[in-house]
């Protein structure tokens, strides 16, 4: 049954740039970007009860990273690139995750703020390399001898990266180490108590979050073709948050639902940008009081 | 640069140290009773100040009981969230109410946008801005304005929890919940009263600092200056609050003669950073025993 329903997306997924109109591709390319830093917060936030407010900032880094080697090395291929904007900003991640050890609760949630508003004013200040408010343009991605100019192309590339993460992210969740983390999640003491080395498992999540982030800020770069800090505030980073209190913590599949949904809800309240906060703030309270668990959790009552 | 005009940098900065005091202390309040931390205590002072600004321009009230309808104003908001929100997350995770109090954020911030404006207005205050010279040092009158008015509520708080049932009352709640309560203390009186007095010490902060900045929905964001001079002092000391606030406040306003201008705006998270990773307990916080 979900063999075939996974199927049946896969299937739809690969269908979707040959029937939809052209916005719609790039809205779904967004989608796909947006599932993979959905799970990569979901990792840190969902599994270990890690919370971060500053994933914008790992988006920042892994998008710049992005482009600046491709700037320098335009001939790289993409998933090259890809891989070095995600271990780039996995290094950040671990430089950040092992401080933040000693930090729990809203300690690392304001640290992580914290950290999310320094990337940025290091990005607006660091003009020599970044350009800082004037934005950096994005060159075209290239794979070997074609170059992925049409928003076509660029969607097959953000759902077969997506479509990789969201299967690591599944495998990682089955073993040995995803058991580790939802044991942490539920009580930290209780887990050292068992044998689980809490504080390499909890630095673990913060370096594969931050790679599956980086690697997602890579790819919003060359979807985007434009970057400029005020593009990573800190309500990008709500905006994460939102996906996986919707989709559901600790939940894979529910972190690309929520990605997906808020991602659409976002674009169609473009029009009306006030309302916006105000129903997504809405979704987030209503998810705590009356969903814990989110999107995952009710389906996964009524099977 | 003479120590004159240092003088007049250290007092600004206190003055703006002083709103931070308030701020952390509002955090403090509902962090000590609920062990929550509300993110949105910055954008109910920010509405606070709209209300303020809204009865002295369309009620035409005299600018103080302007301001005391605006801190009223507070007050009541608070009590309504917490007894229609956040009373019911009451066993919930700190996790839980810290997202709860994230969305409440946004919904004030783009209610008060849709209610009043986006766009920054300026605000009345009741202190004049024009420097008065004490020997060589020139001062404003709005920064001892503001700290006159912060010491007298800070004093006022001593006062409130050191003499009154109630403040006994919070502190026990804060000290050990399951034996307040077996005392006979309501431990949900105490969580409404907590979150009112946090939105009161905050809105006064909250009209304090609009005239030195701008009414606008961002005024919130003071909220997180708060939360690292909390931290600074060491989150859930009162003392710590208001020490750490003052340290805030003067660093930030030194801070622009010795480093690069850029920097400005990143110095409340480069000290919340460092204080996080070099001593999370602050000033003078205590360590806490966790348990399973």
């Amino acid at each position: 049954m979900r063999r075939t329903a996974l199927g049946l997306a896969a299937l739809a997924a690969l269908g979707w740039p040959l029937v939809a109109p052209k916005y719609l591709v790039f809205l779904g390319t967004l989608v796909a970007v947006n599932a993979v830093v959905a799970i990569g917060l979901n990792l840190l936030s969902g599994y270990t009860n890690q919370l971060s407010f500053g994933h914008a900032g790992f988006l920042a880094i892994g998008a710049y990273v992005a482009a600046l080697v491709t700037l320098q090395v335009p001939a790289l291929p993409v998933p090259l690139t890809l891989l070095v904007a995600g271990l780039a900003t996995a290094l950040v991640g671990l430089a950040l995750g092992i401080p933040c050890l000693r930090l729990e609760g809203l300690y690392l949630a304001m640290a992580t703020l914290a950290f999310g508003f320094v990337v940025t004013e290091a990005i607006t200040n660091l003009d020599w390399l970044t350009r800082g408010n004037d934005g950096l343009r994005v060159p075209l991605a290239r794979l070997g001898p074609w170059t992925l100019a049409t928003d076509a192309a660029r969607y097959y590339l953000a759902v077969a990266v997506a479509a990789a993460m969201i299967l690591a992210a599944l495998n990682v969740a089955a073993t040995r180490t995803g058991r580790a983390f939802l044991a942490i999640r539920t009580s930290e003491i209780a887990a050292q108590a068992s044998g689980i080395n809490a504080a390499a498992y909890k630095t673990i999540a913060f370096v594969l979050s931050a790679f599956y982030t980086g690697v997602a800020g890579g790819l919003f770069a060359f979807v985007v073709g434009f970057l400029s800090p005020d593009a990573f505030d800190v309500f990008l980073s709500v905006d994460f948050l939102v996906m996986i209190i919707l989709g559901g913590l600790g939940s894979v599949l529910g972190s690309v639902a929520g990605a997906a949904i808020v991602t659409v809800l976002n674009d169609s309240l473009a029009g009306f940008q006030a309302f916006r906060p105000l129903i997504f703030g809405a979704i987030m309270i209503i998810c705590m009081l009356f969903m814990p668990g989110g999107l995952a959790a009710m389906t996964r009552r009524k099977s | 640069m003479s120590a004159a005009a240092l003088a007049h940098v250290v007092v600004s900065g206190l003055a703006t140290g002083c709103i931070y005091a308030l701020v952390a202390l509002s955090l403090v309040i509902v962090y000590n009773a609920t062990r929550t931390l509300n993110f949105a205590q910055g954008e109910m002072l920010m509405v606070s100040a709209f209300v303020a600004w809204s009865a002295q321009r369309a009620a035409g009230l005299p600018l103080l009981l302007a301001f005391a309808c605006g801190v009223a104003a507070g007050g009541v908001l608070a009590y309504v969230v917490e007894r229609v929100v956040i009373r019911r997350a009451v066993s919930a995770t700190h996790w839980d109410v810290l997202i709860i109090t994230l969305g409440l954020s946004l919904m004030l911030r783009a209610g008060a946008g849709m209610v009043w404006t986006n766009d920054e207005l300026p605000f009345p205050s009741l202190f004049s801005n024009r420097p008065v010279s004490f020997g060589p040092v020139k001062i404003a009158p709005v920064s001892l304005g503001i700290i006159g008015a912060s010491l007298v509520l800070m004093l006022a708080l001593v006062m409130l929890f050191r003499a009154t049932r109630f403040g006994r009352a919070m502190r026990a709640v804060a000290q050990n919940q399951n034996a307040a309560r077996l005392m006979g203390i309501s431990v949900e009186r105490v969580y409404s009263g907590a979150w009112v007095l946090a939105a009161v010490v905050g809105a006064v902060g909250g009209v304090l600092f609009a005239p030195v900045t701008f009414l606008s929905t961002k005024m919130g964001l003071i909220a997180i200056n708060g939360f690292t001079a909390a931290v600074l002092g060491g989150f859930g000391s009162m003392p710590g609050a208001v020490v750490g606030g003052m340290l805030l406040g003067v660093i930030e306003n030194l801070a622009p003669l010795y480093l690069p201008t850029g920097i400005r705006y990143s110095v409340p998270f480069l000290v919340m950073i460092a204080i996080l990773l070099a001593r999370p307990r602050g000033l003078f916080g205590r360590v806490e025993r966790r348990k399973v």
